[in-house]
């Protein structure tokens, strides 16, 4: 059972299943820190996931998929962006038609597009394929094989989760994005505009959403699936608020699912007994709860988030 | 020669549904102090607003150093030299002083942040105009003093030439005050024009050198301030002669208190007690007043007498019974009335109508409901608030309109409709003319005495010691969660209370 | 004369459930007017309350009455019509006959396929009403779709195990199912309670949770592959408690049209009264609309959160028993029934009005039903209807979109006003 070779094999999935939605947790920190709530992570996702799918099918080029991926998960953003802070529209309730559209959109643009629902035919074009073993680091014993022996999109989420980190604390537009989350009003009197960080907020997930979701389209064969996101947007909602709105613990919280998605899918090979594979499947949901459940008090959301920010209202 | 640096012309600010500023026109020399006077609504922060590019004016132009000039956001009237200091801070509370100051002009090359310099550059001012502050500390864990010098500092940082405070004093305590003008005037020397809002007629005595009166947007006066009196002020601000009191008869005040507490400690959101060993206690037909300055443990004594906030010791006593433990539910049904400060916020449901405004605690009994309090009667409920719309000359179409469209004066009624009509043996009132109009203050003080001629026993929280005086038949003096000083309002004055205020101690003789 | 305004009422109450009677269970393929005959008496419902109010309060009243329901309506009805709009621009671009299109839309939903919209429609109505309820306490029960798979299969579950009759063990089901979303949502409303966790996460995580249970029930209730003769979907529940079906005393209405969307359409009301007419929806909303207020007046927030919660979820699951008990009879597996999030899109659609949850519903289940016959008979991918759904729902839930408008054109009005008046002032040399 505790096999040397299975434990790294566990940690390594543990990573590649934690990829996704720590893209996703990490874009929506920056979302939430800048004051809106953004549900629509799924959406963004499989928006992304769709595209990649496409463009790198009809191109051979994985990379022009991701791209493409990235540039329209932000562009789609936008719209929420649009809903909450022009419309000032009620954020959970944006982020859920948002949701809605993007599944319906996705599902028309497939029959269009691919003649059929369902799943497209897969290419054989894989983003996967451009895996890079960093000379001398991936030598190291577990961790090597773990941080440095990897794909580009996982490569990007630590590159993406320690320049977040940076840009939150040590940059002038980092600092208002905080400042918009936390006191609009302040920002807005001291002449930044608060709508302005908003939707760079809002449209920086967009960009990381589309990452994330075309890493579940592009990373092995090229192929999209109605739903294949399968509620990791939601979950990466999870991992952002047990990691404390702070992209170095969205990242940790998402490799605790990560974790608990990689031991679900060993697990079953490893049933000796007759306990449904489902409930193995469930196991990441669960933990959720528990996640949110356990943590949500110790740490504070960003002040002003979920409120709406409007200049120029009549009360004096 | 004294030149105008600033100047309004014609400046006309239109909302939706109310004239803000109706064709205003003043002009602030260099070097002055200049002080704008009104009432809640008179239009002074609106005009300020105006000034500092928050808001486009309707009509009219601004001109600075005789340029007429247009500001579309702040950061056009902060690059012009322009710096407010609004009446509620715009101090992000989870960052330090420094980044705080910096927001949005942060020193530094390219994207990155130069905190070296801008510690430094903070030091320095602070340093250069005797503002001390840490700059490495976080904004919640400042005084609200220190917290108006970061303010005056993010100005200062930007250059300000003209700086616009608005009721700066309204936070603190007299001593804070004196501080405040040291500063100003210290700034003033420095070549810094000055415009202060206001509505406090001893502060404009105190620092101005002009003073333009407001009163629903238009200007109604230009003033030197050494040419005017107090009186003369407050005649032009109302618009008519001033009855700074109202009528109240003393009596004598007799029988068992129907209200007590005894070392009261109760703590507030960040863990502090800020209710410290506080004891008082109310008698029927006698308004206790409470004098202090915000944030002594106000908010957190009225909360905790209601049941919204924990007592952590000390013992709460009505009718002679502990209710410490007691739900707010089962207060209110012991006729516990209770007017709170932010009315907007815990006083009404904005969305919900006047009749289910008035029905609300009393919500599951007659009139209000049937059936043993599980059906609502809203037949009766319409029934019970139209007389109490007739009796407390509440002007709004009826018990079907919403709360939220009625005005600030009105919904003030609405709360005391509701509360005052419970039949309460003790009620509680918490600064219950906040912002509202001089009509609006002089019904609810007469409501007010009306109660307390009926034997309610009444304990109101007021920052305002002009109320406490007009009400008051005792004064109990607040400072850090306790009370300092008791007080009859016929033996004392205003800068007696102000000194137990801010911590002053009795001179054992 | 006293007694008009009452007779009215009944006459109101009976036209009413007569008509919707008609209409809900009547079929339009064999050409009957049932349907025809329903709506009529509908409409008539409609105009006798209006008598009703100008006999009761005057014609001031009716005339302010009737502002405001078109006021309410005209929101809902312009994002209808602008995402109708879009959608046929949408199809024109890429190539399909809007006109053949819509057409087809209008005529497989309402008409021809009537009774398939009515089906649609139920289940629709429970979520939304659970999502609505909900809402209404301030609280997002984006899960619905878990409570839903837990009301359908404990309905199932005991459906195959009951041998009381009918009329004892359908309503002994309703509420064993109820009480499984109720379950469902124990947990989440906890949490929210004691630690603010959010329910959007802990209801949606636990509906993903019930989604992958359904399989292990089915498995286990008939379905299992290596057993049975119907792999993947449970076995058949008995006769007995099927819920009763319209043609049952409607002779010619379609053979599949059950009276759940009369279920639907009472519990509809039901909910609206306990919001409006009781002192626990007074409570509930009072919380949802500024809790501290309601704080302050002694409502327990706490304990109104849960209620609306476990409320939600008890309707919710109903949605659950609507469709084993009323249209399949047993339990298929279906990973994407999609009843939670399209019960979201009505309940928004409606601006969380119990009753306008109804029609709400409605539109969907004729949506749904229509884009299937529009997509056979005229090739259109019915996805587009998914669009259109989603740009309906945008537009109607972006109201504030009108507002600004509304504004925008107001102030440049009165600006205009303004200038035009200080000139005038100006030349007077005031």
């Amino acid at each position: 059972m505790f096999d040397y070779d299975l434990i790294v094999n566990l940690l390594v999935a543990m990573i590649r299943n934690a990829t996704p939605i720590a893209l996703a947790a990490v874009g929506a920190v920056i979302c939430e820190r800048s004051g809106i709530v953004n549900i629509a992570m799924e959406g963004i996702m499989i928006v992304g996931a769709f595209v990649a799918a496409i463009v790198a099918g009809a191109t051979g080029n994985p990379w022009i998929g991701l791209l493409a991926a990235i540039f329209f998960g932000g562009f789609f953003s936008l719209l929420h962006a649009f809903a909450t802070v022009s419309l000032h529209l009620d954020h959970v309730v944006s982020g859920a038609v948002i949701n809605v559209l993007a599944m319906g959109i996705t599902a028309y643009l497939m029959i269009l597009i691919v003649g059929h629902p369902g799943t497209t035919e897969s290419v054989p074009v894989s983003l996967g394929a451009y895996r890079w073993a960093i000379p001398g680091l991936s030598r190291i014993p577990i961790l090597g094989r773990m941080f440095f022996d990897q794909t580009p999109i996982v490569y990007f989420s630590f590159i993406l989760v320690a320049f977040f980190t940076w840009f939150l604390n040590r940059t002038k537009l980092g600092l208002h994005v905080r400042a918009a989350g936390e006191h609009p009003l302040a920002l807005e009197t001291i002449g930044v505009s608060v709508y302005k960080m908003r939707y760079f907020g809002v449209f920086v997930s967009g960009l990381v959403g589309g990452m994330a979701g075309a890493y579940l389209s592009i990373e092995g064969n090229v192929s999209f699936t109605e739903g294949m996101t399968g509620g990791r947007g939601f979950i990466a909602m999870a991992a952002m608020i047990s990691g404390g709105w702070h992209p170095v613990g969205a990242f940790l919280a998402a490799l605790f699912f990560g974790f608990a998605d990689a031991l679900q899918v060993r697990l079953q090979v490893f049933d000796t007994t007759n306990i449904p594979e489902e409930l193995f499947i469930v196991l990441p949901y669960v933990l959720t709860v528990v996640a949110v459940a356990g943590l949500v008090r110790r740490s504070r959301p960003p002040k002003a988030v979920g409120t709406d920010f409007m200049i120029e209202r009549t009360d004096d | 020669m004294a030149q105008t640096v600033l100047e309004t012309r014609h400046i006309v600010k239109q909302f939706p549904k109310v004239l803000a500023n109706d064709d205003i026109n003043i002009t602030l020399q260099e070097g002055e102090i200049l002080c704008l006077l009104g009432e809640n609504g008179a239009g002074k922060s609106t005009l300020m607003n105006v000034l500092y590019g928050l808001y486009q004016p309707t009509a009219g132009e601004i001109l600075l150093d005789g340029k007429s000039v247009a500001f579309s956001s702040p950061r056009d009237a902060i690059d012009k030299g322009l710096g407010m200091v609004h009446q509620h801070f715009m101090l992000v509370e989870t960052l330090t002083v420094t980044e705080n100051i910096i927001l949005g002009a942060e020193p530094g090359k390219g994207p990155q942040i130069d905190y070296k310099t801008a510690r430094r550059q903070v030091q320095e001012l602070s340093d250069r105009h005797g503002l001390r502050i840490d700059p490495d500390e976080k904004i919640m864990n400042l005084s609200v003093g220190l917290q108006q010098r970061v303010e005056i500092l993010k100005a200062l940082y930007r250059h300000a030439k003209i700086l616009i405070l608005d009721e700066p004093t309204a936070v603190l305590t007299p001593q804070e005050v004196e501080e405040l003008f040291t500063v100003i005037r210290g700034l003033r020397d420095k070549g810094v024009s000055i415009i202060i809002i206001t509505h406090k007629l001893d502060e404009v005595k105190a620092i101005s050198d002009r003073v333009y009166i407001l009163r629903r947007g238009r200007v109604e006066g230009e003033q030197r301030t050494a040419d005017v009196t107090k009186e003369e002020l407050a005649s032009i601000m109302v618009g008519r002669d001033v009855v700074l009191t109202v009528e109240r008869t003393s009596r004598k005040v007799s029988g068992e208190p129907v209200f007590s507490i005894e070392d009261l400690v109760v703590r507030d959101d960040r863990g502090v007690p800020s209710v410290n060993g506080l004891s008082l206690e109310v008698r029927p037909g006698e308004v206790v007043g409470i004098a202090g300055v915000d944030g002594n443990g106000q908010s957190e004594l009225a909360e905790a007498i209601m049941g919204l906030r924990p007592v952590e010791s000390g013992s709460m006593r009505h009718l002679g019974e502990d209710i410490s433990h007691l739900s707010t539910r089962e207060r209110i049904h012991r006729n516990i009335s209770y007017v709170p400060a932010d009315r907007h916020r815990f006083g009404l449901v904005l969305p919900f109508t006047v009749a289910e405004n008035i029905a609300i605690g009393y919500h599951d009994r007659a009139p209000n409901s049937k059936f043993r309090g599980w059906s609502l009667d809203y037949a009766g409920m319409t029934k019970h608030a139209e007389a109490l719309i007739g009796d407390f000359d509440i002007r709004t179409s009826g018990p079907s309109a919403t709360a939220g469209n009625l005005s600030g004066g009105n919904q003030q009624k609405v709360i005391l409709a509701r509360e005052f009509t419970r039949d309460p043996s003790f009620l509680l009132v918490s600064q219950p003319t906040r912002g509202l109009d001089v009509g609006a203050i002089e019904y609810i003080h007469s409501q007010i005495l009306a109660m307390r001629d009926k034997e309610v026993a009444v304990l109101m929280i007021s920052l305002e010691l002009e109320e406490i005086f007009s009400l008051a038949d005792r004064i109990l003096v607040l400072f850090e969660g306790k009370v300092v000083k008791e007080v009859r309002p016929e033996a004392t004055d205003e800068r007696e209370i102000g000194f137990y205020m801010t911590g002053g101690k009795e001179r054992t003789a | 004369m006293k007694n008009v305004p009452r007779l009215l009422t009944i006459l109101g109450v009976l036209l009413s459930v007569i008509g919707l009677v008609l209409w809900l269970g009547a079929a339009v393929d064999k050409g009957q007017p049932a349907y025809f005959w329903g709506l009529w008496l509908l409409v008539a419902a409609v105009g006798v309350h209006m008598v009703r109010v100008y006999l009761v309060s005057g014609r001031r009243e009716l005339v302010d009455l009737i502002r405001r329901s078109a006021r309410k309506m005209m929101v809902p009805l312009l994002g209808v019509g602008a995402a109708i709009v879009i959608g046929g621009i949408l199809m024109l671009v890429t190539g399909y006959d809007p006109v053949r299109a819509y057409g087809a839309l209008i005529y497989g939903g309402l008409v021809r396929n009537w009774h398939i919209s009515v089906l649609n429609a139920a289940p629709l109505i429970f979520t939304a009403l659970s999502v609505a309820f909900a809402f209404k306490a301030g609280l997002f029960n984006i899960g619905a779709e878990g409570q839903y798979y837990m009301g359908a299969m404990a309905a199932t579950w005991l459906s195959l195990r009951l041998t009381l009759p009918g009329v004892v063990s359908i309503p002994l089901i309703f509420v064993f199912a109820g009480l499984f979303g109720v379950l469902w949502n124990i947990v989440p409303a906890y949490l929210k309670v004691r630690t603010g966790a959010h329910e959007v996460i802990t209801t949606m995580m636990l509906a993903h949770t019930a989604r992958y249970l359904s399989p292990i029930f089915i498995r286990a209730n008939g379905g299992d592959p290596a057993f049975s003769t119907h792999p993947y979907v449970t076995d058949t529940i008995p006769e007995t408690v099927w819920l009763p079906m319209f043609k049952d005393f409607l002779p010619r209405a379609n053979y599949r049209v059950h009276t759940g969307i009369l279920l639907a359409v009472v519990v509809a009301l039901v909910i609206y009264y306990i919001l409006y007419h009781t002192t626990i929806g007074f409570e509930i909303r009072a919380v949802g609309e500024n809790k501290d207020a309601a704080r302050a007046q002694g409502i327990s927030v706490g304990k109104n959160i849960f209620r609306a919660l476990l409320i939600a979820g008890f309707l919710a699951a109903l949605a659950g028993f609507n469709q084993v008990n009323g249209l399949d009879h047993r339990l298929f597996e279906n990973l994407q029934a999609g009843y939670g999030w399209n019960g979201i899109s009505v309940a928004l659609l409606a601006g969380g009005h119990p009753i306008g949850v109804v029609f709400t519903g409605l539109l969907w289940g004729t949506l749904d039903a229509g884009g299937q016959y529009m997509s056979r008979t005229t090739q259109t991918p019915s996805a587009i209807v998914e669009i259109v759904k989603g740009t309906i729902l945008f537009l109607v839930v972006a109201r504030y979109i009108y507002t600004a408008i509304g504004n925008w054109y107001r102030r440049r009005k009165q600006k205009k006003m303004i200038d035009s008046s200080i000139a005038a002032a100006e030349q007077v040399g005031a």
